[in-house]
């Protein structure tokens, strides 16, 4: 059954109390898949930033009525630096779980099951103990996603999976992603979780999402998908500088 | 000192082995934080803010023993050595303290964050300097200290080195995943509903009591090289976090030890021949690193 997971009322967000984006208001429910699109600069990344509760509304509110919340960063803003490795990376997806003597012995079975399981997923087991530093752009965006999935989410929020990724590899999370939405369906008592993803790929938001967030000039609506992709004269220069970096 | 029998050199220089060991088994830890971080800088710094501190204590000193008197009542706090090691150690604490938020609540979205570390040694090291001038005591325990002369530890030092550095790996070791995640990626931290400045603010308490103990104990020198070098050795092998610290640990006490045998087979002062003995290891580990391609 559907339900609300994500309600944004009056909101406004930006920085040092300056708002970038002013009373932002709609209501995600669980099995919903929302894109964020809009110009470059436009605020989509503050949106994302505030609905994920990192850099919370300077006026109004956004409620998140679910603790699972699955979050997926891009993958060039992980560090290299930091010798981690795949599973390592995977199973801080379950920290939240971490209590007591569990900080001393590591996960619970069930959690390192869970792991296990996706990142059979994704289909990178066989790398669990590769440092994430060496893989490619692509799988490691696959492995975050494994994380994400670790909190089991009903709300799953997306920040460009696709940058700084190669096409196949694009495809590849394209399916992966398009396959997790459609598959809760399929397991007994699970909810759809309700899916937010910022996004440049027309393509793919047209396939997955019904309604996308418009982000533009300081304001945000929400429209039906085949309405941005019928007006896309002007967004299409936006769009065409974007994948052209 | 090469020739002497090894129980002579036990009974007379046991505790400084000791601390030597010590600092090697759980600073490296520390520094592999420091590292991956990329505030590998701190490492340099903050020993000298210590250091500063230490010599400002000696500066106060006299105003310290007519204003605080009912402070320094070596009856109640134990015998004189105990009673320095604490007095100098807040000193030295409150200077690390002082010169670690500074350098973290400086501004990073400049890009001028190196810079600010930098200027942040320079005025440390004159404040060392400055400090020391002005009492002759000072100037000459100081000089000790940056020298590395950490023969003379003493039980109470070891006492005080041990304790603290023993707490401070059990705090690493149990709250290691969360310091990494506050550290690594504070934004699923705060998703995940943990208090990534909280973390943040422990990983700094740790660093900071870190460096004001050891500084008091094995000097400057000792803990600039185990702060950065082991993690620095240890950053390019490990596949793995958990990894990475066991490595860096074992680095640093394997430093310690050829670092306290060179010292007395070649009559060298035992701080700088353990850095000297740490830094052996990375041309060591830049070989290995090539090799397999």
């Amino acid at each position: 059954m559907s339900r609300t997971v994500l309600v944004a009322k009056d909101a406004s967000f930006g920085y040092d109390k300056n708002s970038i984006l002013s009373n932002v208001s709609f209501e995600v429910n669980s099995g919903e898949c929302l894109g964020i699109l809009g110009p470059n600069g436009a605020g989509k990344t503050t949106l994302f930033r505030g609905l994920l509760g990192v850099a919370p509304p300077i006026r109004g509110k956004v409620v998140r009525h679910t603790k699972r919340i699955g979050y997926v960063p891009q993958q060039g803003h992980m560090d290299p630096a930091w010798p981690l490795s795949t599973l390592e990376l995977v199973h801080m997806g379950a920290f939240a779980r971490l209590r007591g003597l569990r900080r001393l012995t590591g996960l619970s079975r069930e959690d390192r099951r869970l792991a296990e399981a996706n990142l059979r997923l994704v289909d990178l087991w066989e790398e669990r103990r590769t440092p994430i530093a060496v893989l490619s752009g692509g799988q490691r965006q696959r492995v975050l996603i494994a994380r994400a999935l670790m909190a089991a989410p009903e709300l799953l929020l997306l920040d460009e999976p696709t940058a700084g990724v190669d096409k196949p590899n694009q495809q590849v999370i394209f399916e992966l992603l398009k396959n997790l939405i459609d598959s809760a369906d399929r397991k007994p008592g699970a909810a759809k979780p309700a899916v937010l993803l910022v996004a440049h790929e027309l393509t793919w938001i047209t396939q997955i999402t019904r309604n996308v967030l418009w982000v533009e000039a300081g304001r945000v609506r929400l429209i039906p998908t085949d309405q941005v992709a019928s007006n896309l004269s002007a967004s299409n220069h936006f769009f065409s500088e974007a994948a052209h970096g | 000192m090469g020739d002497l029998p090894l129980d002579l050199i036990w009974e007379l220089f046991g505790y400084s082995i000791l601390a030597a060991l010590v600092a090697g088994l759980v600073v490296p830890l520390v520094g592999s934080f420091l590292l991956v971080r990329r505030t590998g800088f701190y490492g340099v710094t903050l020993p000298q803010f210590a250091a500063a501190g230490v010599s400002f204590g000696f500066v106060a000193l006299p105003w310290w023993q007519t204003h605080m008197s009912w402070l320094l009542d070596a009856e109640s706090l134990g015998d004189e050595s105990h009673l320095a090691l604490g007095y100098h150690l807040q000193w030295a604490g409150l200077f690390t303290m002082a010169g670690l938020i500074g350098m973290t609540l400086a501004s990073k979205k400049d890009g001028l964050e190196a810079g600010r570390v930098a200027a942040s040694f320079a005025i440390a090291s004159a404040m060392t300097i400055l400090f020391s001038h002005a009492s002759p005591v000072g100037e000459i325990y100081v000089h000790s200290l940056l020298k590395g002369e950490i023969l003379a530890i003493d039980g109470h030092e070891l006492g005080a080195l041990a304790g603290t550095l023993a707490l401070v790996a059990v705090l690493l070791a149990f709250f290691r995943r969360e310091l990494t995640l506050a550290s690594y990626d504070p934004d699923l931290a705060v998703v995940l509903g943990k208090r990534s400045k909280a973390w943040e603010a422990l990983l700094m308490l740790l660093v900071g009591t870190t460096v004001s103990v050891s500084v008091m104990t094995v000097g400057p020198a000792v803990l600039f090289g185990l702060l950065v070098i082991p993690p620095l050795v240890a950053r390019p092998h490990a596949k793995s976090m958990a990894a990475f610290l066991l490595l860096s640990s074992t680095i640093g006490v394997l430093s310690a030890a050829a670092g306290v045998w060179a010292s007395f087979h070649f009559d060298q002062p035992l701080g700088p021949t353990l850095v000297a003995a740490s830094a052996l290891f990375l041309p060591a580990s830049a070989v290995a690193t090539r090799c397999r391609g």
